[in-house]
């Protein structure tokens, strides 16, 4: 069984066995992937690029495995390895933002995004005078692709989330590219929660930049990735500076790496690298498309289960959504929702999500969120319902 | 350490719950000790930061005792400030700058509650601590 692959499972939580539907936060690890960050330590560990022995040419061969292996994926020619999807974002602010954008030039974004798909923009606003103009929700939380329509007119960055993490909804993105695309915008994805649920090919999508996270897919925290199309990457300028980004330095002056280490200034997240690129291999073995079908599957159960329990459902379910639940119940708080869950061994999320934006358009202060991985299977959802419906009894 | 009557038999009725579900039903029932705070005096001067949730706490010094006064909308921040209230009402200045939050981790209940609520409490506890001092 695939649960079995997964140590953290066995465990218990407050007496209980440990049902873990936070998965939209973070995944949980499999022993390969542990045992790879572990090896690399026990056996490996080294700096990478410079040293010529043998252990850095372990380390460097390792650490590059998880590029390599990002590129043949995602079929992009250009992957930055950075600590995450927010660093990713961050990177093209300062490294594409800071050079192409100036005062009153415009950047898209929607009401649907993750506060780090808004925060940099905004600091980027402030700084520079650019301009946000922000795509608003339909009623069935879809994007209001009218809205986008005019928005986009004289845009030079449409900047949007592949697939909510509130809402599981998987956006219309090849549209939004294509409307973004027709105006000449460079446009980013916020695809931390798309990645772990489909296959991208990011040449074939078309979009400029897609930011994601390793731990979202199984793969360690504190690293993740940002794929760049060539002409983008072309217009990217040098932000962090420091070794491993250099080709040259004097006194006088410096000059920069071409490929990706232009941007990876410092010693990078070698283990990490390491394990993501374990993680990859291993995600690579399971059939995504059927998978997401079964947690989709799972999901509108547990959605169908809540509503009947008198809960409010803030979720797409859609076949190409992602298998999150979110909800609300009228008169019990989110925070003693998930307190209770926990008690009885549940991992959900709960509040705002870091999607304040999201949740004033939706009129509530936040929602209880489950989210389905891999390895969840029937057995979780059926201990999801039973306990809420105790906790309704108990609290009403 | 040595706690004053009222905490020593909280913390003896809270050990001998196991469960931890059953633990925070027994902490939310606490919540009718609450001297409450309407919700339209909850502002930004009495808000508790560090809550995910809404929590407002105002401080009163009546013949020399304390006494505070709470709102929240989570029923075991509600809890938490029920027994908050049975350590702090009624007891001299003195008395509530020598206490300090540890009894709840001797209850279990900052055990059974996430980091961010556990400092909620912390939090909640050293604004009433500070309101005393500024009293005084």
């Amino acid at each position: 069984m695939l649960k079995d692959q997964f140590p953290i499972l066995s465990r218990q939580v407050n007496g209980k066995k440990l049902v873990y539907l936070d998965n939209a936060a973070t995944t949980q690890k499999p022993q390969c992937v542990i045992d790879a960050m572990t090896h690399y330590y026990g056996q490996s560990n080294a700096n990478v690029h410079r040293a010529v022995h043998t252990l850095a040419g372990e380390a460097t061969e390792g650490y590059e495995e998880c590029r390599k292996l990002l590129k043949e994926r995602y079929n992009a020619e250009r992957a930055i390895i950075t600590s995450g999807t927010t660093e990713s974002i961050n990177l093209v602010a300062h490294a594409w933002g800071r050079s192409n954008l100036s005062k009153g030039d415009v950047i898209v974004l929607t009401e649907m995004e993750h506060h780090s798909d808004i925060v940099p923009w905004q600091m980027l606003s402030q700084e520079f005078g650019v301009e946000l103009r922000f795509v608003g929700i339909n009623d069935d939380y879809s994007l209001d692709m009218e809205m986008l329509e005019e928005a986009v007119k004289g845009a030079s960055l449409v900047a949007c989330v592949h697939t909510s993490n509130v809402l599981g909804i998987r956006n219309d993105i090849e549209s939004l590219i294509k409307i973004s695309k027709s105006v000449g915008a460079r446009v980013l994805l916020d695809s931390a929660q798309a990645v772990p649920h489909e296959l991208i090919d990011f040449k074939e999508l078309g979009c400029d930049f897609m930011a994601f996270s390793a731990h979202k897919m199984c793969g360690p925290t504190g690293i993740g990735a940002l794929l760049v199309s060539e002409e983008a990457f072309a217009e990217m300028s040098t932000f962090m500076g420091g070794g491993d980004m250099i080709e040259t330095v004097t006194l006088d002056h410096s000059t920069y790496q071409k490929n990706e280490h232009r941007f990876e200034a410092g010693t990078p997240r070698i283990a990490e690298g390491v394990g993501w690129a374990k993680a990859l291999e291993w995600i690579d073995g399971i059939d995504l498309e059927n998978e997401h079908s079964r947690l989709l599957g799972i999901a509108r159960g547990v959605a169908k289960g809540l509503q009947d329990l008198g809960m409010t459902i803030y979720s797409g379910l859609g076949d190409l959504d992602a298998a999150v639940v979110s909800f609300t119940h009228p008169s019990i708080h989110p925070e003693d929702f998930a307190r209770l869950l926990d008690a009885k061994g549940i991992a959900v999320r709960t509040g705002h999500h870091c999607a304040q934006p999201l949740m004033a358009r939706l009129g509530i202060s936040g929602t209880i969120r489950a989210s389905f991985y891999l390895y969840n299977d029937q057995s979780d959802a059926d201990d999801l319902l039973e306990v809420t419906k105790l906790i309704v009894e108990r609290m009403s | 350490m040595i706690w004053p009557e009222a905490i020593q038999e909280l913390i003896e009725e809270f050990i001998e719950i196991e469960d931890k579900f059953e633990k925070l039903e027994v902490l939310m029932d606490f919540s009718s000790e609450v001297i409450e705070l309407p919700s339209d005096e909850w502002d930004e001067s009495n808000r508790v930061h560090g809550c995910q949730s809404q929590a407002h706490v105002v401080v009163t010094l009546e013949d020399e005792k304390v006494s505070i006064s709470c709102g929240a909308d989570a029923k075991i921040v509600q809890g938490l400030m029920g027994i908050m209230s049975i350590a702090v009402n009624g007891s001299t200045c003195e008395e509530v700058i020598a206490l300090t939050p540890d009894f709840a981790e001797e209850m279990g209940i900052l055990n059974s509650l996430t980091p961010s609520r556990s400092n909620g409490f912390r939090t909640m506890f050293d604004m009433v601590k500070n309101s005393v001092k500024e009293m005084m």
